[in-house]
């Protein structure tokens, strides 16, 4: 997967086909199965007058239609005249590489969003389970500390991962530097600005 | 002649009055505050003026409301960011020959040469007196020609028209923008497809949701551009600073300072650079989608051939400096003549522009826009004006103060930067990533803010590392409702002809423009 793609413009590349084989068989799909099960209106709706009008399935399948025409256009050129090469510093397609970024960095956005999302209600429900308060998380939303403590935790392990794993090491102006952006935007967001509400508080 | 001149009049007093007419000073300090933002953006690596103005607008809205009088101080703080941002991203490139953007690659090339030979501080001068006379002179292009252009679409085009010229647009930015015409535009129409989902013209329910309640409204706009535009280029961003480890090339030392006086024989030199970038920059920012590196680089490329020592390029010359960056900030001001005069935007820092009218006040852009009603006053009723022309006059005086602000203190702010182009990139954009997903959350009030802007920020990684580019998506999904509003309009008022869009003779040059433009550059790619 790794290997250099053509620099030329002659050879089909697979990426190329995939791109089209795939925005092909997602446009038909909307056409004749995503858009008849998820669209209440019609193609055309008949109004109280009898006059005929364009209906809310319209315009999208006019635009699926079009992704059809325009992949199967890009899946001939492909074929008859290659790819066109990728531009300079460009590989034009998903490495094995970058497949293995995408992973780890999710995984470290997933964690950081996990814990962000359960840490506050997780420690009231074992605070409750020993009786240290009869609250809710929800009761507490607008509470400190209960309110931060998800945002900061979650958003300071999730973040300073990313920099440690862009790195190669821990560095204390990397940690330094979140704990002032955690607070600034807790002083933005919750002190200054009203009705507004930090990560996880509006869930609850 | 005199109508013109007195809603001139009246969008310079806009600016500095409220609706109930008291004084009122908060546009201007906003400019001030923007274009001072907007140069420490630009000379800090990682980031950029269409991120800052992404993160900025939440912000602003909750500050200021969504009332008319709260549209000038958040445009003007969002026109001083622009310009800011365009200046300062001059920094980095010539003190440390890290180009933040694309264009400021080609400001490295004689910026960089200059500081290693001592002269620096001369090199942000000359970057900075070029930067501003491009963009003024991109402004005064967009105060001329957006009004004339205007006036003629609003006279020629009806409905098809309109839909016909956004199709228009969209080919040519993917033809342009990129390196596949057709995969472009290709997802330039999936960018208008994820639009429709969740609002109905006729009310008949939420559409294309696949049964997520969360979706019904659609997705969360500023929360799906972000994620494609920012966060993205965030992905991209930590992927090649982890593979680069860039946080271990530590500062090089000074060199020792030499001449760096800006005389006037300097100005002089400069000055030819300077005016041919600027038309240069300027004719290639009123075309949407092509941007500011290809300015930057036929700035650069016409001082080099035009000069009779073409070869001193690359050493360390004030020409070079001046010409990409005379052409890169000319290309912001022009951008807006799209903006202004069809409601369509060309770039990134356009889109944010298009947002924060679309989210506050009543006035909308558009060729409607520099409709000249005569103004009267009428007893009992109040005064017949076109209210969206004397905002569009507002807009300009915010412009003309940061050009202003620019000119006087701007050089003094960005000489004074230096400090923060040493950022690393390792720090600064996992740090981005966390405001923005905070600044999302608190917008939209919801995780589903923070998952649409991954998901966007992964769609905007794929298209990147696939090498399409991500404009025609961006501007597809900003223009798909008013796309759909006019198709089924134009449609409507034929009386049901499926071949309206073909019976206008406007309509069908644009569409065979269109044709023409993909084929022409798809052959050309091939």
């Amino acid at each position: 997967m790794d290997a250099k793609r053509p620099t030329t413009a002659k050879a089909p590349d697979p990426w190329d086909i995939g791109f089209g084989v795939i925005v092909l068989a997602v446009s038909l799909l909307a056409i004749f199965v995503w858009f008849p099960a998820d669209i209440k209106g019609g193609f055309f709706n008949t109004t109280p007058f009898g006059k005929i009008e364009p209906g809310d399935a319209f315009f999208p399948v006019l635009l699926a239609a079009a992704l059809a025409v325009l992949s199967a256009i890009q899946l001939t050129i492909s074929f008859i005249k290659g790819s066109p090469a990728p531009s300079a510093g460009s590989e034009g397609r998903l490495t094995r590489s970058n497949f293995r970024f995408l992973f780890i960095f999710f995984s470290i956005c997933m964690a950081g969003l996990g814990i962000m999302f359960v840490l506050g209600p997780g420690i009231v429900w074992l605070m409750r389970e020993l009786g240290l308060t009869d609250a809710t998380y929800r009761h507490l939303t607008d509470t400190a500390p209960y309110k931060y403590i998800g945002y900061v935790v979650g958003g300071f392990l999730m973040t300073v991962t990313l920099i440690t794993w862009t790195e190669g090491r821990v560095r204390p102006a990397g940690i330094v530097a979140v704990l002032s952006v955690l607070v600034v935007a807790i002083v933005v967001f919750d002190v200054l600005l009203t009705n507004v509400l930090l990560p996880p508080n509006a869930e609850f | 002649m005199e109508l013109v001149l007195e809603y001139v009049i009246r969008g310079i007093a806009d600016v500095f009055t409220t609706s109930s007419g008291a004084f009122d000073w908060m546009p201007l300090v906003m400019v001030v505050a923007g274009l001072f933002i907007g140069i420490i953006v630009g000379a800090t690596p990682g980031l950029n003026g269409p991120f800052a103005m992404a993160l900025s607008l939440p912000v602003l809205i909750w500050v200021f409301g969504v009332s008319d009088d709260a549209l000038l101080p958040i445009l003007g703080f969002l026109i001083g960011l622009m310009k800011g941002a365009t200046v300062g991203g001059a920094v980095p490139a010539i003190l440390f020959n890290t180009p933040g953007t694309p264009d400021a690659y080609l400001t490295t090339l004689d910026g960089h040469p200059m500081a290693a030979k001592g002269e620096g501080p001369k090199a942000l001068k000359v970057a900075h007196i070029s930067s501003v006379c491009g963009d003024t002179f991109s402004d005064m292009a967009l105060f001329l020609t957006a009004p004339v252009l205007a006036v003629l679409i609003e006279s020629v085009l009806d409905l098809p028209e309109k839909a016909a010229l956004i199709i228009l647009s969209l080919s040519f930015m993917a033809a342009v923008a990129g390196n596949s015409p057709i995969k472009g535009l290709t997802v330039g129409v999936l960018g208008m497809l994820l639009a429709l989902m969740g609002t109905t013209l006729s009310g008949n329910g939420p559409r294309m949701t696949f049964g997520i309640a969360e979706l019904g409204n659609g997705l969360p706009l500023s929360s799906a551009i972000l994620g494609v535009l920012i966060v993205g280029e965030v992905f991209l961003g930590i992927e090649e600073a982890a593979r680069e480890r860039l946080s271990k090339d530590g500062p090089k030392s000074a060199p020792a300072l030499g001449d760096n006086h800006f005389r006037w024989a300097d100005f002089k030199r400069i000055f030819p650079n300077i005016l041919s970038s600027s038309v240069i920059g300027t004719a290639i920012g009123a075309l949407p989608g092509i941007g500011t590196t290809l300015a930057a680089t036929l700035g650069y490329d016409f001082a080099k051939r035009t000069s009779k020592t073409p070869e001193k390029f690359g050493t360390g010359i004030p020409e070079g400096v001046a010409a990409t960056e005379a052409a890169n900030s000319s290309v912001s001001g022009a951008n807006l003549i799209p903006v202004m005069s069809l409601g369509i935007p060309g770039n990134f820092a356009a889109v944010f522009i298009i947002l924060a009218v679309e989210s506050v006040g009543d006035f909308t852009l558009g060729p409607h826009v520099f409709r000249f009603t005569e103004i009267k006053e009428i007893e009992g009723y109040g005064t017949i004006i076109n209210k969206d022309l004397v905002v569009a006059f507002a807009m300009f005086t915010l412009m003309v103060i940061a050009n202003v602000c620019n000119w006087t203190l701007g050089g003094v702010v960005m000489r004074s930067l230096g400090v923060l182009a040493r950022v690393p990139k390792s720090i600064m954009l996992p740090v981005v990533l966390l405001i923005t997903l905070t600044a999302v959350y608190a917008q939209d009030g919801g995780f589903i803010a923070i998952w649409v802007v991954m998901i966007f920020g992964l769609i905007g990684y794929t298209l990147r590392r696939l090498d399409i580019s991500i404009l025609p998506f961006v501007i597809g999904f900003l223009l798909s409702p008013r796309l759909e509003e006019l198709v089924r309009g134009g449609y409507s008022a034929s009386g049901g002809d499926p071949l309206f869009l073909l019976k206008s003779p406007i309509a069908l040059a644009f569409l065979v423009a269109s044709v023409l433009i993909v084929y022409f550059a798809t052959r050309k790619a091939s």
